[in-house]
């Protein structure tokens, strides 16, 4: 590991600012962490010591970050005794956290249509990259957002206009629709003014609504669970456009010091076993899929 | 072997010497020495996924020795280390004795500080702890590495086995100059819902604060036969504080390994370093090894007067 990548990582004891609870069993979290909302970039996640109970730490990906005012959120569903444990901590008490750790989602000036898809609680990294991306003209992401719990902020109709929805899919989530991103949902749970079906049902309504010389600027980024980036890859594949996906690994370091994170990848030499946390966990799609 | 802090880092838990240095305010200076990644003749992919899990206070973990083969580690590796800020030890594995020699013999020719030898991997289906439960076994490679190398030899025990001072007196007569006392201990974790273990491999290496006493006795029955050879022994096992670490000293180690407790806090080594010399000071002493095996055990442990 070259040296240049040393003090890149920051270790804070980071206050409860907010820690507001949806239905689902999820959560969504703000800490005050600065030097983690300094350097954070979208893709970037953080290992948090949910209580020094269950001491070994979780990961979870940065939603948002404020920069100027040190704060980072995060939103995280209590599955297990971790994240249990860590929906319990409440405002004013503090948090270690150790980030911002990851390679990031890459942006290819080339593509400037980012089709940004989120499943679940892989919808964080999506908020961030459209954040980052509202900042230039340049970028004119879209972003498909999927999940079976009840989505963690209250839906509205949207006021931006995008090719190949159908009329009845109009729900949007509020903050990008705030920054002027288009956004629609999907869910099987038949919530209204969603798409009654899968994340890549609409990705395809969509593509097939572009002419050949928009789909080629097309990129797709996406997190969430692994059928859905399965079937997201796949959809990419077809439409050989590239793909980028954050994948999840159990972990202990989360610094690339254990090897206990990894999962197959394909490089030039043949399959190898890559770490999450450090050589990911955002991976080209075409070499985990 | 001079160390600059009686604390090592242990192998697996901190890649090839450099990852942790990603943490701001993490340095290599705070540690005696750190141990590298197992190694083997040749690259090993390791198991399949998943490799680590938590488990009450301490976690369970199978790796399976991923490491890219000897001969990247030394000759791609080893020249990135700064060897200014810290010593740095190999940690030798194989399925066979030939594969230990090779391994050895390619760290001998290098600028490695030292090399400890893996005989108590829980995690892979040859050799590892296949050799080190068996004391013939275990000294046979003792004595094969010592054959090909003039650097420090530590032969680091597994918690696995019956008599680990049995083990530890023919390691010597092997020609050890050290131990690493103890590697972990074989454990599983079970998801209820799927009926399967949680870990790939099925079982794994169990470390942390639950292996803790059971990492003192041994240091305590291995220094019974180190002690007269004047052999060191790298205490480890769930050590997460200074007075953790002062136990393992008591007890007979020389110096003490910090693992698992990097993954709860990966700043802990100059806590740790400080609480040892403020019990130095408050004890009026110089050094750790003035302390090291001082242990007073109780007379008549067993006998209680009186009647029922
Ligand atoms: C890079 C990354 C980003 C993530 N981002 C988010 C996020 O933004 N929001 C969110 O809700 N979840 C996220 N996860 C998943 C989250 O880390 C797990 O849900 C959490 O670790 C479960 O811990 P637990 O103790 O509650 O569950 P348990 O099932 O009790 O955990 C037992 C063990 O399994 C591990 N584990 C179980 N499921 C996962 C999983 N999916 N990923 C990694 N480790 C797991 C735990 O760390 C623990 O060691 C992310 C995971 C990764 C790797
Ligand atoms: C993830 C992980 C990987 C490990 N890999 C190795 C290894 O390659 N070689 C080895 O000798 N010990 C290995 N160990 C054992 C540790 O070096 C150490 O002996 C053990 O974890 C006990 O110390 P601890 O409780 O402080 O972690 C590993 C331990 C862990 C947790
Ligand atoms: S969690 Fe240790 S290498 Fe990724």
């Amino acid at each position: 590991m070259p040296q240049s990548q040393r003090d890149t990582i920051f270790l804070e004891q980071a206050r409860v600012l907010e820690h507001q609870s949806y239905d689902g069993d999820q959560y969504i979290l703000r800490v005050e962490a600065p030097k983690c909302a300094a350097r954070a970039a979208p893709g970037s996640f953080a290992h948090l010591q949910c209580s020094p109970e269950r001491p070994l730490r979780r990961p979870l990906s940065i939603m948002r970050t404020s920069p100027t005012e040190g704060w980072v959120d995060f939103l995280y569903k209590a599955v297990g005794e971790g994240t249990k444990l860590l929906s319990e901590r409440e405002i004013g008490e503090t948090i270690s956290v150790l980030g911002p750790i990851g390679k990031n989602f890459e942006f290819h000036t080339d593509r400037p249509r980012p089709l940004l898809i989120g499943g679940g609680v892989g919808i964080p990294p999506m908020v961030f990259c459209a954040e980052h991306l509202k900042r230039d003209p340049h970028w004119s992401p879209f972003v498909i957002m999927g999940s079976e719990v009840p989505f963690p902020f209250k839906t509205r109709p949207s006021q931006i206009m995008v090719p190949g929805m159908p009329d009845a899919v109009i729900a949007a989530m509020p903050l990008l629709e705030d920054w002027g991103i288009p956004s629609r949902l999907t869910s099987l749970q038949g919530y209204p003014g969603c798409h009654e079906g899968y994340v890549t049902d609409l990705a395809r309504l969509w593509l097939d609504s572009l002419s050949e010389e928009q789909r080629a600027e097309v990129e797709i980024l996406s997190c969430g669970p692994h059928p859905m980036l399965e079937a997201v890859a796949n959809l990419a594949a077809e439409y050989n456009l590239p793909c980028q996906v954050s994948l999840e690994e159990f972990m202990a370091c989360a610094v690339g010091g254990c090897a206990g994170c990894v999962v197959e990848v394909a490089t030039e030499q043949g399959p190898a076993m890559k770490r999450v946390c450090v050589d990911g966990p955002v991976f080209d799609a075409k070499t985990v899929f | 072997m001079q160390l600059q802090s009686p604390l090592v880092l242990l192998s697996g838990c901190v890649g090839f010497g450099e990852e942790y240095t990603r943490i701001e305010g993490f340095s290599n200076r705070d540690v005696g020495a750190v141990c590298l990644k197992g190694t083997t003749g040749q690259a090993r992919p390791g198991n399949a996924p998943h490799r680590v899990c938590e488990t009450p206070m301490g976690m369970i973990n199978a790796i399976g020795l991923q490491n890219p083969g000897v001969d990247k580690v030394v000759d791609e590796i080893l020249p990135t280390l700064d060897f200014n800020e810290t010593r740095f030890i190999a940690n030798v594995s194989g399925s066979t004795i030939e594969e230990y020699i090779q391994v050895t013999r390619k760290f001998d020719d290098s600028d490695i500080d030292a090399i400890e030898i893996n005989i108590s991997c829980p995690n892979v289906k040859e050799g590892g702890v296949a050799f080190g439960n068996d004391p013939e076994m275990s000294a046979r490679v003792v004595e094969a590495c010592r054959a090909v190398t003039d650097k420090p030899l530590i032969t680091k025990l597994s918690p696995n086995q019956t008599d680990i001072a049995a083990n530890a007196r023919g390691c010597i007569e092997a020609g050890t100059d050290g131990f690493a006392v103890i590697n972990t201990l074989m454990g599983m974790a079970v998801d209820i819902h799927s009926r399967t273990p949680i870990i790939g491999n099925n079982q794994g290496g169990l470390s942390g604060p639950a292996i803790k006493p059971v990492a003192l006795l041994k240091v305590h029955q291995v220094y019974q036969v180190a002690r007269d050879h004047d052999i060191p022994i790298i205490g480890q096992g769930g050590i997460m504080t200074a007075e953790d670490a002062l136990e393992f000293i008591i007890a007979g180690a020389t110096t003490v390994g910090i693992g698992t407790a990097l993954f709860y806090d990966p700043l802990v080594c100059p806590k740790i370093n400080e609480g040892i010399l403020a019990y130095l000071k408050q004890h009026d002493l110089e050094s750790v090894e003035q302390i090291t095996g001082t242990l007073v055990l109780n007379e008549n442990p067993t006998l209680c007067k009186g009647k029922i």
